[in-house]
């Protein structure tokens, strides 16, 4: 592949040759370009939820006890239910559209939340250094010691003070976002501050300096994209670490409310129901949700592999 | 190096204060505790003299204050529901999860560190594709669906290893209950360490991966290459050295996942250290209990946090941490 | 090596009830203490029966049996007269006397859970070592329901240092001597009691066997039963309704369910909401709610469907008040109050209090969609849960009661009398019900002596409040215990679940 030689110019042109590189190396590993498809499925079934589930969730005839706990399509042959019910008699299938559709939301939009205040609390922190370094990383400790079910806990009494009990469900989703994307800031702030320290001691950022380039610019342009790498390792993890999380929420009552399952709160209480013989209520939700963190796991190394500037191949 | 380790202690002083004082701003949140130590008949005029008691209905400013004024005495207070200092509580369950960290660490090191050198030195291997591909895989999975199903099969299905507790214990010079002496301790270790270790090992794997094959790119190995020095030498001490220093940091880091994970390994193991311990106050209230635990994780943090900065420097010289010189 | 030596003695007199065996408990809770009277909690009470004698215990069928009270007689309507029994020695090695009694009651009145049970007696008299009368402030017809509760601590063991402090360390919460079939051995708070058999125990009728008895708290249910079917522990309770399949499966494992009389209800806030006031709106409510469908479906067919609140076991029972459940004169009887297009209420339930409670309350909520009634319903664990509670933060709350009498006005008492914080009545009356008739006859059925006409008042409550729909009553939760097949549990758990431990007879495979 010859496509890999970079011209020296800086800009847009580099973007745009650095976009194509990715494209073309993408056609041609396989693996990629499966993990790719899969997760632009999920995305589209994330977005599609509403008009591809069999059942209108909303409806006060889709939770049904009569229905409840009825096993796959094929092992009992009644076509109504493809994957089954669940303890609630809910269409699962239904239920792990817009269980996805949740997840997804939630956990992008908080580990963007997380990439935010981490990026740039780690870039300030490792490049100005000093005392505002050892105020962030403080701040940073005391974030990391209050779990996150400690950071849920006063974001809803903030919240029930403020909005009252009945607004809850209506704002649920926002309250769990900004959540989980507060709480866990500090691991992206403290790689990307690592980054930083190793980079900012290289000759073409001293060089930077004496050219008088100003700060804002040696971090966005010079220290950011040296960063990505690492963050990229991370993203996907943190994304799988905020849907759990939310699961375990919401057994605190902190989570969803119990009418509108997320992924990993149809996980978690599926789990009980290992032992029960009721295996699709655990396998399906868990499969959904393995397979959506492993193609992203995927791309994230993959897209890593091919955007990091040292890494040439040939 | 005195003055930053001691500049370093003030900040920890200073974190641990906030720590305990949004402890203590939120426990009113986290249910009543007198409500759960009396039965249901007991009177609203009871329970509020028993809180009146507690000093529970002081303002807070003034409930931290004398929190404060004890804490400096050593004492963080009295477990409601174990009746002795918080301090002691978390110290005799201390062993317990660091036995169960030290296991899975130990097999994180051993798993990691050659799979993830290997998979970097030969990227076109069979071998070290497959290493990768599992190694996201089990990144995939959460924690807690690798628990239950390591002792659905091995504990239920097989019946070959005990599914809850730290069986057999042994007592080391009379300070340390340790379950690493005995057989049946031993057996009590494997599934949960297994499960800690099964989650942490793909980050492992991944972050050696990735940062070897950077190095193994640098130009200095290619001046080692060029020079001839053999391939041993250049891989495990010029190349892995460096491997190490992100590695470490990144280990550091994720001491904070280690945590989280050791509270769900824990209870799902019924494992009796500090984690399942803090699930318990959680439920029961025990706020002096949960105040300290955090403040107990504080200090780890901060302490690890400092040690991560100290190593750095010292394994990369060109590194300057702010205040260390 | 004196167990070894007791084992080599017993096979020697090769008697059935002397092949002493160790059995493992694991429970979802442990006691808080080892003293009996701090705290009112299931837990507390079966550790009580394990290490301590009640005065009188119940019996399977609902009856009384003598204890360390051989026999009681009715002197007047307010003494009861009370034998005790002449050869129990405390684990102290003291001997039991009237003087026990006295101090045990005396101690009770002032322990903060207990004392609003023994409020009602107003003094002990010593009339022999052997002999007491209890004197009581009015007629009680109670009085035994409340002795049952009497488990008789050693006073020359703890007098001078018997006080109750309910957040700190006593002499009586880490030191025991009670009467039991069971001395404490060891206990590491909050993971296991070890408790071993008393040698000189003076029931030697019982059949019991179980030479040494760990209790260990396990608290998530799966876990739990993982101990169980691995060999770990030989009894588990409670067992989770939806691993009952499971357990059932397991050759060697057997399943013990019984009903219970925890009544668990939702109440509708009539302060909170106007549309509750309507009788219409309430009857609704109750006729949307599908009782046997939850417990065929949640409780997987353990536990009763409730159309009232009293347990058959109880004298308020009405048999014919049965659960009704019909969608469409539900949705009439909306119509007509003129909430056709139904309404908007919040609700709240725990989700780590009773058997299934989350999935039970979200159950019940889509049931209550059907007839328009949209539910924003919340749940939360117990710590918080109760708070909310207190404070009737939602429309519709989620409460399951069970009597400390086991009678059916104490569950009239705490949750349909009026509110009033000086008498602690209505404390639970999250529905804000207040009927001042019915105030007077809970009242009433508190002194009535007379049985026939007890039953009548109790009866009458219970149909008035079926007839007002004040609660919507959904089931009683099962009691559910599951063992290894040679643990005899069916002869000690009863509907109180209250196991006697030291009548416990394992047979030695």
């Amino acid at each position: 592949m010859n496509v890999l030689h970079r011209p020296p110019v800086q800009g847009n042109s580099e973007r745009v040759t650095r976009m194509r590189h990715v494209l073309v190396a993408m056609r041609g590993d396989k693996l990629a370009l499966f993990a790719l498809l899969i997760f632009a499925f999920y995305c589209l079934v994330a977005l599609l939820a509403p008009l591809l589930a069999p059942y209108d969730v909303n409806s006060t005839e889709f939770m049904n006890l009569e229905n409840a706990e009825l096993a796959p399509a094929w092992q009992t042959g009644d076509t109504r239910f493809l994957l089954g019910t669940d303890t609630q008699g809910r269409d699962l299938l239904s239920v792990i559209l817009h269980g996805t559709r949740l997840s997804l939301t939630i956990g992008v939009c908080a580990v963007l939340i997380q990439v935010f205040l981490g990026v740039g609390i780690g870039l300030l922190s490792g490049y100005m250094g000093g005392r505002l370094d050892a105020f962030l990383m403080r701040v940073a400790d005391i974030q990391l010691s209050f779990s996150t079910m400690m950071v849920a806990i006063v974001v809803l009494a903030v919240f029930q003070t403020l909005f009252g009990h009945a607004a809850y469900q209506q704002l649920a989703m926002l309250m769990l976002i900004i959540v989980l994307g507060v709480a866990e800031w500090p691991i992206f702030a403290r790689t990307v501050r690592a980054c930083v320290f190793a980079e900012k001691e290289k000759e073409y950022i001293d060089a930077a300096r004496i050219l008088g380039v100003s700060k804002a610019r040696i971090m966005l342009r010079h220290l950011l994209p040296n960063t990505v790498s690492p963050i990229l390792v991370i993203l996907t993890i943190q994304i799988a670490n905020a849907i759990v999380a939310e699961a375990a929420l919401s057994f605190l009552g902190l989570g969803m409310p119990p009418n509108q399952p997320s992924l990993g709160a149809l996980i978690s209480s599926g789990f009980n129901y290992l032992f029960s013989g009721a295996w699709w209520i655990s396998v399906f939700p868990s499969v959904t949700l393995i397979l959506m963190i492993f193609v992203m796991n995927l791309l994230g190394d993959w897209l890593r592999d091919h955007l990091n500037p040292q890494v040439t191949r040939g | 190096m005195l003055s930053f380790i001691g500049r370093r202690l003030l900040q920890a002083m200073f974190v641990l204060l906030i720590i305990s004082f949004v402890s203590f701003m939120i426990q009113d949140k986290m249910g009543d505790p007198v409500r759960q130590m009396v039965g249901q008949s007991v009177t609203l005029e009871q329970r509020e003299a028993l809180q009146q008691e507690l000093g529970l209905n002081d303002p807070m400013l003034i409930q931290y204050g004398r929190f404060l004024g004890r804490a400096i005495q050593g004492d963080l207070g009295t477990s409601y529901y174990y009746k002795e200092p918080t301090i002691d509580v978390i110290a005799s369950r201390l062993p317990a999860t660091l036995e169960l960290s030290f296991a899975a660490l130990v097999l994180v090191i051993l798993l990691a560190i050659p799979l993830g050198v290997f998979a970097a030195i030969h990227p076109k291997n069979l071998l070290s594709r497959a290493v990768l591909l599992f190694s996201t895989l089990g990144l995939s999975v959460p924690i807690f669906i690798v628990a239950v199903f390591l002792m659905y099969f091995f504990a239920i299905e097989w019946g070959i290893l005990p599914s809850f507790g730290r069986g057999e214990t042994t007592s080391v010079f009379g300070l340390w209950q340790s379950g690493l002496f005995n057989r049946d301790g031993l057996r009590h270790l494997l599934l949960p360490s297994l499960s800690l270790a099964f989650v942490l090992t793909p980050i492992f794997i991944r972050l050696i991966r990735a940062e070897m094959t950077d190095v193994l790119q640098s130009d200095y190995i290619r001046y080692a290459w060029a020079k001839g020095i053999s391939a041993p030498r250049i891989y495990f001490i010029h190349a892995l050295k460096n491997t190490m220093l992100p590695v470490i940091t990144v280990g550091g880091i994720q001491l904070g996942t280690l945590v989280a994970y050791t509270i769900l390994t824990e209870s799902i193991f019924q494992w009796p250290g500090m984690g399942l311990l803090f699930m318990d106050a959680v439920t029961r209230v025990d706020v002096p209990l949960i105040s300290t635990y955090l403040i107990f994780v504080g200090v780890i943090f901060v302490v690890t946090n400092t040690l991560v900065d100290v190593v750095y420097s010292l394994v990369n010289p060109r590194v300057r941490i702010p205040g260390y010189s | 090596m004196l167990r070894r030596l007791l084992i080599i003695l017993c096979l020697g007199l090769s008697s059935m009830m002397c092949l002493a065996v160790d059995l493992r408990v694991a429970l979802d809770a442990d006691p808080i203490s080892l003293d009996p009277h701090e705290q009112l909690s299931e837990g507390g009470i079966q550790y009580s029966h394990a290490v301590f004698d009640p005065l009188v215990r119940w019996r399977q069928d609902g009856t009384f049996e003598p204890r360390l009270a051989t026999s009681w007689e009715v002197q007047d309507e307010r003494t009861l007269r009370l034998h005790l029994r002449q050869d129990v020695r405390f684990h102290s090695g003291n001997p039991l006397t009237a003087e026990d009694v006295l101090f045990t009651i005396e101690r009770l009145k002032s322990s903060i859970d207990f004392k609003a049970l023994f409020n009602v007696v107003q003094d002990v008299d010593k009339i022999d070592d052997y002999t007491v009368d209890i004197h009581t402030n009015h007629a009680y017809p109670l009085l035994l329901n409340i002795l049952a509760y009497v488990f008789v601590v050693d006073k020359t063991f703890y007098e001078g240092r018997s006080e109750i402090v309910k957040f700190g360390q006593t002499f009586a919460s880490t030191n025991v001597s009670g009467s039991g079939p069971f001395t404490v051995r060891d206990r590491v708070v909050g993971q296991r009691l070890t408790l071993v058999r008393n040698p000189d125990y003076w029931d030697t009728q019982s059949v019991g066997n179980v030479e040494q008895l760990e209790l260990l708290p396990i608290r998530s249910d799966s876990t739990r039963l993982a101990a169980l079917l691995t060999g770990g522990v030989d009894v588990i309770s409670p067992v989770a309704p939806i691993d009952i399949v499971r357990v059932q499966r397991t050759p060697n494992v057997k399943l013990l369910a019984l009903t219970g009389t925890r009544i668990v209800m939702l109440q509708m806030n009539q302060a909170r909401r106007v549309e509750f006031q309507d009788i219409r709106v309430r009857r609704a409510m109750n006729l949307a709610v599908n009782q046997a469908l939850i417990v065929e479906k949640i409780l997987r067919g353990y536990g009763e469907p409730a159309g009232q609140l009293s347990s058959a076991a109880f004298l308020g029972h009405v048999s014919d008040l049965v659960p009704q459940s019909d969608l469409e004169r539900a949705r009439e009887l909306m119509k007509e109050a003129g909430y056709q297009d139904g309404f908007r209420v919040t609700m709240m339930a725990p989700n780590n209090r009773y058997m299934s409670d989350e999935r039970v309350a979200l159950a019940a909520s889509a049931m209550l969609a059907k007839i328009n009634i949209q539910v924003d319903l919340k749940t939360f664990p117990k710590a918080q849960y109760f708070q909310f509670f207190d404070q009737q933060a939602a429309d519709i709350m989620m409460l399951g009661w069970q009597s400390d009498t086991f009678d059916s006005n104490n569950i009239y008492e705490f949750v349909l009398a009026c509110r009033d914080t000086d008498t602690g009545m209505g404390a639970y009356n999250a529905g804000r019900v207040c009927d001042r008739k019915l105030d007077d006859a809970i009242v009433l059925a508190n002194q009535e002596m007379d049985v026939a006409q007890r039953v009548a008042l109790l009866r009458g409550i219970e149909m008035r409040a079926v007839d007002q729909a004040w609660v919507i009553p959904l089931y009683w939760q099962p009691i559910i215990w599951a063992s290894k097949q040679h643990v005899d549990l069916e002869s000690v758990v009863n509907f109180l679940n209250f196991p006697y431990w030291g009548d416990l007879h394992v047979s030695v495979p």
